[in-house]
This record gives structure tokens, sequence and C-alpha cells, in this order.
């Protein structure tokens, strides 16, 4: 079941996706956090983020909108308040993060790669919930890959760039981070989308628009996985509606390394944990010996 | 860990008024005590489509020798409610809980007023009962004021007599009780209350507790037990966002799941 994206190792392939599982204390209780492969924390910002007035979130056929936008603590009481808690597991502390500048970028990913127990970076190009920043560096290949380059001057740690759905060609946004010295990219952040209340006639979300994930995206997060994968070579972290081990495994087959599991630990706070098990007893049953096996194994 | 998804099995869910169901699910014995103000979530298993878990406060608990039987008391008010009302009995769902925190209780206040709008009677009615057994051993000292727009919307009345012995019922048409806002009644027995001496709490539509709050004008310690579309329950996902003052009086965005759903009054921000 061990895995190795880019240096990250992780005794499974099985992560917790940005902003769907707190710093991981919110779970603990459900969850034994040893079990996990990787464990990515709610994206920090150099400063704390109030985020957006509610209502932030509506639920949609198989899915959800989100628009909570990016409220965090901040970088500095997550290494001081946060961290500790997270370091007492055996468990790949990834940390998300997000700056509104290339220059706040690289003073966040500064500040997490001199603290001790954050494992990789996972870099957000691809919020699509606030108003600077964010989706912004993700639709842009020379954005994307600017930022990507300030990153990896300020760290070793393995630097995963997140991207986003909102583009018309998600694997060009793919090459030009991994030209720039991504070491991994994981796809697919959430899909812009509204809804509408017919009796006020006003937008569910305060915000209007907010990021659909759950369920309902995953065929689309299957194909971006797999047209990346026709085009970098660097690992790719598949991500977008995974709610069982039967749907991991398809990201994997599709070209995913590992994958993260987002909107199913809502409705299921012990999802990742059955995922794993479904994938240990898949491998097991079809006697594949290694997860590397199965990656990127599509025929067409 | 000590938490855990419990398959519960729906033993009753009646009707009883227009669009108000209770139901009664039979959990396992170990699912912990809740205290007034908490909720639990739940759902139908391996359901899409509504998506979400539905919070729900705790109306009653029980428990016996062999297991427990929660009690949910909720409006239709849409898809995912409207499915949770078809539910018969030996149906199963998943019920995820005792969440959130609970009413803050002074012990030396002597006066314990009870503010419900709606369906806003449920934490109410469980903490009357928790008063009522464990607090107010004087029958004097606590108020009930129930509000509801008709005759039809008064719901839990015979359950809320067991535990109070003054109940205040007021209807917007007069149908039941005084025609009056609940907020308006109560206000009317201010005097009554001496603010060192009174807690009050209070649960019902946001109009209804932000009257509360132009009424008590920060006088009284009061907590308000707030709603919100919410996903995870457990404070992960940041959806169920409410504008209050932080620590130094900024303001800040608190989790209804984690960080509530109970709050001091004078803390909240009307956006």
């Amino acid at each position: 079941m061990r895995v190795n994206i880019a240096g990250l190792k992780m005794k499974n392939p099985v992560m917790t996706a940005s902003g769907t599982f707190g710093y991981g204390e919110e779970y603990a209780d459900y969850v034994d956090l040893n079990w996990l492969g990787g464990l990515v924390v709610k994206g920090l910002s150099l400063k704390p983020r109030l985020g957006n007035p509610p209502p932030r979130i509506m639920e949609t056929s198989s899915g959800m909108l989100n628009a909570v936008g990016l409220q965090n603590i901040g970088v500095d009481a997550f290494i001081k308040e946060k961290l500790p808690f997270l370091s007492q597991y055996h468990v790949a502390v990834i940390a998300n993060i997000y700056g509104e500048s290339y220059s706040e970028y690289a003073q966040v990913a500064r500040k997490l790669s001199r603290a001790q127990g954050v494992h990789a970076l996972e870099v957000n190009i691809s919020c699509p919930n606030v108003k600077k920043g964010g989706l912004s560096f993700g639709s842009d290949p020379k954005a994307a890959a600017e930022v990507t380059r300030r990153v990896k001057a300020e760290t070793n740690l393995p630097v995963i760039v997140k991207l986003t759905p909102n583009v018309t060609d998600i694997a060009a946004i793919a090459q030009a981070v991994e030209e720039a010295g991504a070491d991994a990219v994981s796809l697919i952040n959430t899909l812009t989308g509204m809804s509408i209340d017919l009796k006020t006639g006003t937008p569910h979300l305060k915000n209007i628009t907010g990021g659909l994930s759950g369920p309902a995206i995953k065929p689309v997060a299957l194909r971006m996985v797999w047209q990346v994968a026709q085009k970098v070579t660097i690992p790719i972290i598949g991500i977008g509606g995974i709610m069982t081990a039967e749907d991991a495994l398809e990201f994997m087959v599709a070209g995913a390394g590992a994958v993260q599991i987002g909107t199913a630990n809502f409705i299921n706070p012990c999802a990742t944990i059955e995922i794993i098990d479904g994938i240990w007893h898949y491998l097991h049953d079809h006697k594949i010996k290694s997860i590397k096996d199965i990656v990127g194994t599509l025929r067409t | 860990m000590a938490k855990d998804i419990y398959i519960g099995e729906v033993s009753a869910n009646e009707e009883i008024q227009i669009d108000c169901f209770l139901m009664k699910v039979k959990l396992p014995g170990n699912f912990a005590e809740p205290l007034p103000g908490q909720f639990a979530m739940i759902r139908i298993a391996g359901l899409h489509d509504p998506f979400l878990s539905r919070p729900i406060s705790i109306y009653s608990f029980s428990r016996s020798k062999s297991h427990c039987t929660l009690g949910l008391l909720y409006r239709v008010v849409g898809k995912g409610t409207q499915i949770l009302a078809g539910l018969i009995k030996g149906s199963q769902v998943e019920i995820s809980g005792p969440l959130g925190g609970s009413y803050a209780i002074d012990e030396n206040k002597k006066n314990m007023v009870l503010i419900a709008g709606g369906i806003g009677v449920a934490p109410l009615s469980l903490l009357a009962q928790y008063l009522c057994q464990t607090v107010c051993h004087d029958a004097e000292s606590m108020t009930f004021y129930l509000g509801a727009q008709t005759a039809d919307a008064v719901v839990g009345l015979d359950h809320l007599r067991q535990y109070c012995y003054k109940i205040i019922i007021c209807t917007d048409d007069g149908t039941l009780g005084e025609k009056s806002l609940v907020t308006a009644a109560f206000q009317k027995d201010i005097k009554k209350y001496k603010p060192a001496e009174t807690a009050i709490y209070a649960c019902g539509p946001k109009p209804m507790i932000r009257s509360l709050s132009t009424i008590l004008d920060g006088k009284y310690f009061c907590q308000v037990s707030l709603e919100e579309r919410m996903a995870c329950g457990v404070g992960a996902c940041v959806g169920c966002a409410v504008a209050v003052k932080d620590e130094q009086g900024r303001k800040a965005y608190k989790r209804v799941c984690a960080d509530g759903p109970v709050f001091d009054l004078q803390k909240v921000i009307w956006e």
C-alpha cells in the first residue's frame, strides 16, 4: 500500500482533501489519524482570513456548493496551535497554502518549511471563492508557473500544485507547473457553480457562486486526471467526488498515484478508513503487489 | 477515538402537527447522553440526493438497559425533511451525535426564562426537562414563552407540561393563547425578571432572536440556539458560519456546529 509521491512517503495512497478535514483534530474522534496516508490541512494564508459571509453552502444533487472563502487562522497560528497536535501522529502532513500575491505564497512557504512536522506543501492556485489570488493564478499557465517557481525557491519540501478544473485546458496548466519545477500535481479543485432560490429570486449562496464538489463531479475529475496523465511525467494526486474504494481505484487506473478524499468526509467521517480498507482488499483479491502496478493502466 | 456513526432504527415517526413530525430513533446503549442544546446529524445510508446529513436538535432522550431512544422534532421544510417524514417504523437511519455545545446553566439564577418560536421549542424542551429534573426545584422559577404563527403550529405542548408549570402561549393570529408575538409577551413581563437573577434561553426564527436582542439590550444573560445550513457537523467544513464578536470584540465567523449551536446573544452580530 505504500506510495512515494515525489519524495512524499505515505503508508497508503489515501489523503484527506484540503478544507474538508479541518486541521485534523475535528475528525480525530472518528478516525485514527495514524491510518491515513496523508492529511492535507485547510488552506493557510499569511494572515488570518475572515472568510465569506453566510450562507456559505448549498446542497445539490449528489454534491454541494461551498463559498467559504478560505477562512483560516493564518500560517503562524497554524504552526503554533495546530501543528503540535498533528505531529503526535504518524501521518504525512501536507500544508495547503494560499496567497494573494507571489510574495505571499513565497512567505507562507518559507514559514512552513522552517516548521517541524510539515512533510509537503500543496499550492492552492485554484480556489474559486476568493476575489484576489486563487483561481486567477491557476487559470493562466504563466502565473501558475511563476507561483510554482517562487514556492520552490523557498522550500526543500515536495511541492504539489493543486489545479482548477475551471479552465479550457487543464493539461496546459499542468505542463506549465511541471516545467516550473512542481514535484506533483493534485486535481481537481471544485467546479464553479451556483444555485437559485426560486421563492426569493436570490442566489442560495451569499457569494452568488461557489465551488461544486461531491460525487456529482467525479466523471469530470476522472477525465481531467486522465488528460493530465497523458501530458506530464510528475505524479498526479486524483481528487473529485471519491466516495468509495472503487472510485479511488478508477482514479489510479486513470493515472493518479494517490487520491484525496474530500466531501465524502462530511457525510461519512470514516470514509477515508473505509476506502483504505477497500483498496487493500482489492489489491489482495486481485493479487496486485503494489499500488504502482495499477496506476495509469487504463486500456483504451 | 470516542465517536462513531450509529445505525439507528426508527421506532416511531408521527405527524404531531401539520408538517411537524416527532421521530423516535432506537440507538445502541453506548450513545452518549446529550446535553440540552446539542444536536444530531441524521441521514439515510447510501442516499446521494439529498446528499448531506440533516442537523436536528435533540428534543428528548431516554435510556433503558439495552438501548437509548433519541427524540427528534422537526418541521418539513424541504427535500431532506420530506424524505425523513416518509420513514416508517423499522427504517434504518445513520446518526452521529450528540454534537455541538450545550446551554450554560447558572444554578444561582432565580428565574429561568425560556423563549421558543415555532420549531425552536425542540432544544428548549430538553432544557426544560433538564432544568426541571436537576435545577429548578421551585415550580415558579421556570417560565416558558411558547410562540407560533397559529394554533396548528404550536408543537410539543403536552410534552412540555410535564416539566414546566408556567407556559405562556402566544400565536400571531390569536387562535391559541395570547394574540401576540412571543417576544412582545415576554417584554410585557420583563419587569418581573431582574437582570442579575435571570437567565434567558431562546430558540426560534432569526427575526425573533433579533427582536429579543433589541428588547434585552445587553442587560441580561441570554443564550440562543442558532441555525445555519451545515455539511459536516463537526467543524471541518466551516460552512455553517455565523458572525459573532470574538474575545477582542472583533467580528469573526464562528461555526454553528462546533462553536455553537448555542451562543451568547450579546455576541451575535446581525448582518
